[in-house]
């Protein structure tokens, strides 16, 4: 019987970002823009929408008198990520 | 990348794959506390046999260099933690094992001095008495347990960062620590200075070329 995946995160930028996130404690902004090649635009309205979701949680602060914003996975969104990643696989087992 | 692509599963998955690979090739440590310990221990270890061997003391203790080097740690350790922008799982657990490692050595240091205060004046009681040196000399195991100290945070860090020089660099430490146990206070030094040169200064020569290369491919793959 196939789940559906999770809409949060079956969407390019987001998983993308997640799985950024899954791998790391924290991360700054900087490095997801730079790891995604994302625009800053796109990837602010991405990192809000799983921050509503609860997967993520933003910091912002001030480092060097300059805004530094800091994104870290939350109990809830590695529940999904790995949720996810299960039905991924059962997915593709159940296609072959 | 844009944002409301909606992906195939394999797709997805192979993004899942890239994107881990990416975070896993952003851990870059640029190498100078491992090569400045590595130098300021072989340093200390091979002036105090200098010393031994050649009967003359220095008007300072060489190992007060230990504490003027973590002046500079102080300001490598504020900088890097400035510079990084992601911060792994393993950063954080292994800056708690090398300041734990740090309060050891000091405690360590502490309780080998009150123990040769106290075993000091016991020796020479007993070379007034018998006319002879004191047949345990404390100084012969201190070698020996710094070297088993030093072995275990680079052994960990070898292991979870996959760096194999400094893995076998904390294993070298610990064969070390127990060759010391059996031979005198020059040998002591000297594996003690090979230790540190093999353990920390070797790999960190190492992790700073790799960090150039690492720098210099971003470079030319942003250009």
């Amino acid at each position: 019987m196939f789940k559906d995946l999770d809409p949060i995160l079956h969407s390019q930028l987001r998983l993308a970002v997640m799985s950024l996130l899954i791998s790391v404690k924290e991360a700054e902004f900087t490095f997801l823009k730079e790891k995604t090649n994302a625009t800053a635009g796109n990837l602010s309205v991405q990192i809000q929408k799983l921050k509503e979701a609860g997967y993520i949680e933003v910091i912002k602060q001030f480092k060097d008198n300059y805004p530094q914003t800091i994104c870290k996975i939350t109990p809830a969104g590695i529940k999904a990520f790995e949720e996810y990643v299960k039905n991924l696989q059962t997915y593709l087992t159940q296609s072959k | 990348m844009e944002q409301e692509k909606k992906l195939t599963e394999q797709e997805s998955l192979h993004l899942i794959t890239m994107m881990i690979n990416k975070a896993k090739e952003s851990y870059h440590d640029k190498g100078i506390g491992a090569i400045m310990w590595g130098a300021v221990i072989a340093i200390c270890s091979l002036v105090r046999l200098s010393e031994v061997q050649f009967d003359y003391r220095l008007p300072f203790d060489i190992y007060l260099l230990t504490l003027v080097a973590i002046i500079p740690q102080i300001f490598i350790s504020i900088k890097e933690k400035r510079e990084r922008k992601v911060t792994s799982y393993d950063d954080a657990y292994l800056d708690y094992i090398w300041l734990g490692f740090g309060i050891t050595i000091f405690l360590l240091i502490l309780i080998s001095n009150n123990i040769f205060g106290e075993w000091g004046s016991w020796a020479n009681e007993y070379k007034n008495i018998t006319g002879k040196q004191a047949p345990f000399r404390f100084n012969e195991y201190v070698g020996p347990l710094f070297l088993m100290l030093y072995g275990l945070p680079t052994f960990i860090t070898g292991a979870a960062c996959k760096f194999k020089p400094m893995l076998w660099g904390g294993i070298f430490c610990w064969i070390c620590c127990i060759v010391a146990i059996y031979t005198s206070i020059k040998i002591d030094l000297l594996l003690t200075a090979v230790s540190a040169i093999l353990a920390w200064l070797v790999p960190g020569v190492i992790m700073e070329k790799e960090y150039r290369l690492y720098k210099k491919e971003q470079a030319q793959l942003n250009v």
